[in-house]
């Protein structure tokens, strides 16, 4: 610990922090622009410059280290001569818009400018202009010529961003900030350049010029998307988001939000939204009362029930569903006697039902994942899939750890890897069998005997080699490796190699709600057919609560299939969507925004939030729609007052930690035994394609992540085939098939073609694994 | 003694050539009172009256839609909804100002950083149902557009104080 002294005030502080770390911890202010906590020092816009004594000029707080005995002024006259100098310069080129500027209010120039600035300018001659640039469809650089080239855009970019798409261009009054070659910013975190810039030269081009900061009412809120459960402040105005910003949490989303998390917001006033209860009556849609609606589904349920059995009654929702909704739907399906219900749609290997030892959660908290020094990442599109925990993965390999990436495709993950094995989906087994069995040799420990037969490679083997030499070790099993056919395998394997190597192993939760699905419930246990099965054998009566079967399955084909053989489909959405080709009821319930609920995520976090606005118009949030629904069925325990408590029934007052537990037992090590022949498909689901909610979010919409698919091979498959990059290619899988262009991709494996699941050009596909047959259409080829 | 004095007083008339002074006096002097409607009092080019929004001389509306007055509006009497216009620029899509709640405080027109939205000399309006006093943006601009002149030389004359 060095002491210090601060205006007076004696300080003790530890080596090595700064005078800026040292002053605001102590809460005296010093004004500043680039200084960022979380970002490097910059040390240029000068504006913390403060007086220390024994010093012969004004020394910038953010980037002097404390010295023992160091007496610092950050309100003499030299440092706020220093500061209101600084300032002046900063205003000299400063447009005078702050009536039109969005920043206008929040601005961190305005508020300083109040405090440091002249009442007037002296500057008389003309002032610099910069000229407007289109960086893309969410970050809005209309107005460059208020930036006061402060470099916290640029350095997020290099140290948080992983990619650095914003550079400073020129010097002296000529520097300004600019995309590299007039490209647009593609990160998917590119929405945190708008909340760093402490000037309106970076504002939200959705938001833009809708609402000013002072009429926005502020309410806490927690994201939908992806597992990390990131805590959001929705800013609202009548009744109405207007935009959302991140809500600092250390342990989770830091001071961070990922672009599907800021922008999804535009979906929740989307003119797709569902907000009147309706009926399909002799094949035309009518729109009806909700006591209408719901006493036909009450009745239907009913019929079906008492005819065919409430085994014909299958549900299936979607892990962005709040807890509130996906416990409340089990206990509605188990009441009238169906155990048909699953919220793990995308997902295709079962085997581990009934085996495993608790809920399949991240192993460990997300703050800990900075911590690992060896990474095993398997299966995982980690930086679209989970952009913010890819940022937490990078910080922790720039730090030193290694990252080592099991996959069937190799998208730049914007980080150092140290060693990836890119194999084709059905290798993906053998190849973490490899891992394990070098990995025994390194650690000279013995090995399951099915392992034993397997030949190592040269990847596995550095895999192993990396893994072995780590001392906390994170194995980490992706969207893509869950949504495997032989996702138990992989997981028994990934757990042995964590086990072995001394780490950790854990799940990196695909949606809001992956871990809040099993704890209400929503799986069907040994007396009930899962997601796969319910659609492999159709019911006569679906309820699907926010899905999109066409989107949402595994086998979208299969689903599809199902829901029009169905004699009735109750589709609750927030949106109109396919389901009204099949469905016979619509539900309108109330998006995230619009509901109370509970997310519980990959780290087994509960966070209950409340609704931020009222429901559009007669959407109701899906937990009330549900309550009653039991009510009409005459099902008992449907007597809710609030969602809190059917919540604590559902959490059953027992701690969620005690419950998480990544054990499976009574399965056996199986390796494949022979790769399969033909093209075999790889599927992402596209960032912005994810859920029902990013999927209506115009601007994301119009994003390079949201284009349409194309279907990708490996450079050599694409000469076999004789298909020049670029053409159009008709791929099929079982009785379905649709017409996309194809790309060349090198880094993809041989004997696979990546095509996008989730989005609607893909939809008439079958599942999201498995062969697909890629033929030229006639106008293409060669 | 008194009494014969004030038999003498009474007798002459004394008291009542004084009232009559009184009101000689103000009869000869010059007249205050002002025969309204026929005659109206004298106005500052500082009057508060009734609120016109101004255009520049281009034909160009001067609001930029940035609030202000909304923001210091202290009977919460203007509502302004802001969009972005086809040419890129900041532009209100609503601007309503309640005369019913106004206070005729001037506050929004002291906000406005365009002089955009301002107070006329025009004191005699009036509505004969409720919501005629409701002014919507064409209203302000019709308002503007009519005594611009007046509006114009009352801000030059007070441009020197501000």
């Amino acid at each position: 610990m060095i002491n210090i002294e601060i205006d007076g005030k004696k300080i003790a502080t530890e080596s090595g922090s700064t005078v800026i770390e040292a002053a605001h911890e102590a809460g005296i202010y010093i004004p500043h622009f680039c200084y960022h906590k979380k970002l490097s020092i910059a040390a240029n816009c000068r504006m913390c410059l403060v007086e220390v004594e024994k010093a012969p000029k004004p020394l910038p707080a953010c980037a002097t280290p404390v010295a023992e005995g160091m007496k610092v002024h950050t309100n003499s006259a030299q440092a706020v001569k220093a500061q209101k100098g600084v300032m002046e310069f900063l205003l000299v080129n400063h447009p005078l818009d702050c009536p039109i500027c969005d920043q206008g209010g929040e601005c961190e120039l305005q508020d300083l400018a109040v405090g440091y600035g002249a009442s007037a300018s002296r500057y008389q001659e003309e002032k610099r202009v910069v000229l407007p640039k289109d960086i893309g469809p969410l970050v809005s650089a209309e107005e460059m010529s208020r930036c006061i080239n402060c470099t916290r855009c640029v350095r997020f970019g290099q140290e948080i961003g992983g990619q650095m798409e914003l550079g400073q261009a020129f010097r002296g009054e000529h520097a300004e900030i600019m995309s590299f070659l007039g490209e647009q910013v593609d990160s998917e975190l590119s929405g945190n350049m708008i909340d760093l810039c402490p000037v309106g030269a970076l504002t939200s081009k959705p938001f833009r010029y809708t609402a000013r900061s002072w009429e926005l009412s502020r309410r806490r809120s927690v994201s939908p998307h992806d597992g990390m459960g990131s805590n959001l402040a929705v800013q609202v105005k009548d009744n109405r988001v207007m935009r959302v910003l991140p809500l600092e949490n250390e342990e989770i989303n830091e001071c961070w939000l990922s672009d599907k998390d800021r922008f999804s917001y535009e979906a929740l006033s989307a003119p797709e939204r569902l907000t009147r209860p309706m009926v399909r009556q002799d094949g035309k849609w009518q729109e009806v009362s909700w006591q209408v609606a719901l006493e036909y589904v009450a009745n239907g349920l009913s019929q079906i029930s008492g005819g065919a059995g409430a085994a014909h009654i299958g549900a299936l929702a979607t892990p962005h569903s709040t807890l509130e909704e996906l416990y409340l739907l089990q206990k509605l399906l188990r009441g009238i006697g169906s155990s048909n219900v699953d919220f793990r749609l995308r997902q295709s290997d079962f085997s581990m039902d009934g085996k495993q030892a608790g809920v399949p959660w991240l192993g460990m908290p997300l703050a800990e994942i900075n911590n690992a020094d060896r990474f095993l990442l398997v299966g995982s599109f980690l930086r679209k899939d989970h952009p913010l925990l890819a940022s937490r993965v990078r910080q922790a390999v720039k730090h030193g750890a290694q990252a080592n990436v099991v996959h069937s495709a190799d998208d730049d993950l914007l980080m150092h890897v140290a060693n990836k094995a890119i194999v084709a989906p059905d290798a993906m087994v053998d190849l973490l069998a490899q891992i394990l069995k070098a990995l025994a040799t390194e650690k000279q420990a013995s090995v399951d005997a099915a392992v034993q037969g397997v030949s190592v490679g040269s990847e596995a083997a550095a895999i192993a080699a990396s893994l072995a030499q780590g001392k906390n070790v994170a194995v980490l099993l992706g969207n893509f490796a869950q949504q495997h056919p032989q996702a138990a395998q992989l997981q028994l394997l990934a757990q042995q190699i964590a086990t072995l190597a001394g780490g950790k192993f854990g799940f990196l939760g695909e949606a809001a709600n992956s871990v809040g699905g099993y704890l209400a419930q929503a799986v069907p246990g040994a007396a009930g057919l899962n997601a796969g099965a319910m659609l492999a054998a159709p019911r006569k009566a679906y309820l699907l609560l926010n899905t999109e079967v066409e989107l949402d399955c595994h086998d979208p084909q299969q689903a599809q299939a199902a829901m029009y053989a169905a004699d009735m489909v109750v589709a609750l959405s927030a949106y109109k969507h396919h389901a009204s080709d099949y469905a016979d009821v619509l539900l309108p319930i109330a998006p995230f925004t619009e509901t109370s609920g509970t997310f519980i995520n990959t780290e087994g976090r509960v966070q209950s939030f409340k609704g931020t606005v009222k429901p559009l118009g007669e959407a109701r949030p899906a937990w009330k729609v549900l309550r009653v629904l039991g009510n009409l069925l005459k099902l008992p325990g449907f007597d809710y007052d609030d969602s809190e408590s059917v919540r604590d029934e559902a959490l059953g007052g027992v701690a969620v930690a005690g419950k998480l537990n990544n054990g499976l037992s009574g399965i056996t090590l199986q390796l494949p035994s022979a790769a399969s022949s033909g093209l075999q498909r790889v599927s992402d689901v596209p960032i912005y394609a994810a859920d029902a909610v990013v999927r209506r979010a115009a601007s994301l919409q119009a994003t390079h992540d949201a284009a349409v698919p194309r279907a990708v091979m490996h450079g050599e498959e694409l000469k076999k085939l004789n298909l020049p990059p670029g053409s159009e290619v008709k791929l099929s899988q079982g009785a379905g098939s649709v017409r996309l262009n194809v790309a060349a991709d090198d880094r993809l494996p041989l004997g696979v073609v990546r095509v996008a699941a989730g989005h609607a050009a893909t939809a008439q596909l079958g599942a999201m694994f498995g062969t697909i047959v890629v033929e030229a259409t006639s106008g293409s080829g060669a | 003694m008194k009494k014969i004095v004030s038999f003498f007083k009474s007798f002459l008339l004394l008291e009542l050539l004084k009232g009559m002074s009184v009101t000689g006096r103000y009869f000869f002097a010059p007249h205050i009172t002002v025969q309204y409607p026929d005659e109206k009092t004298p106005q500052g080019f500082r009057f508060r009256g009734l609120h016109a929004q101004r255009r520049y001389e281009n034909g160009e509306e001067r609001c930029i839609g940035c609030k202000l007055c909304e923001a210091v509006c202290p009977a919460l009497a203007i509502h302004i909804e802001v969009a972005e216009r086809e040419d890129g620029t900041r532009r209100t899509t609503r601007y309503d100002i309640d005369l019913m709640k106004c206070i005729f405080c001037g506050f929004c027109e002291e906000s406005c950083p365009v002089d955009a939205i301002v107070e006329t000399r025009i004191y005699e309006y009036h509505g004969e149902k409720r919501g005629d006093l409701y002014y919507t943006k064409p209203m302000l601009l019709a308002v503007g557009d009519k005594y611009e002149e007046q509006i114009a030389k009352d801000r030059a004359a007070d441009a020197k104080y501000r």
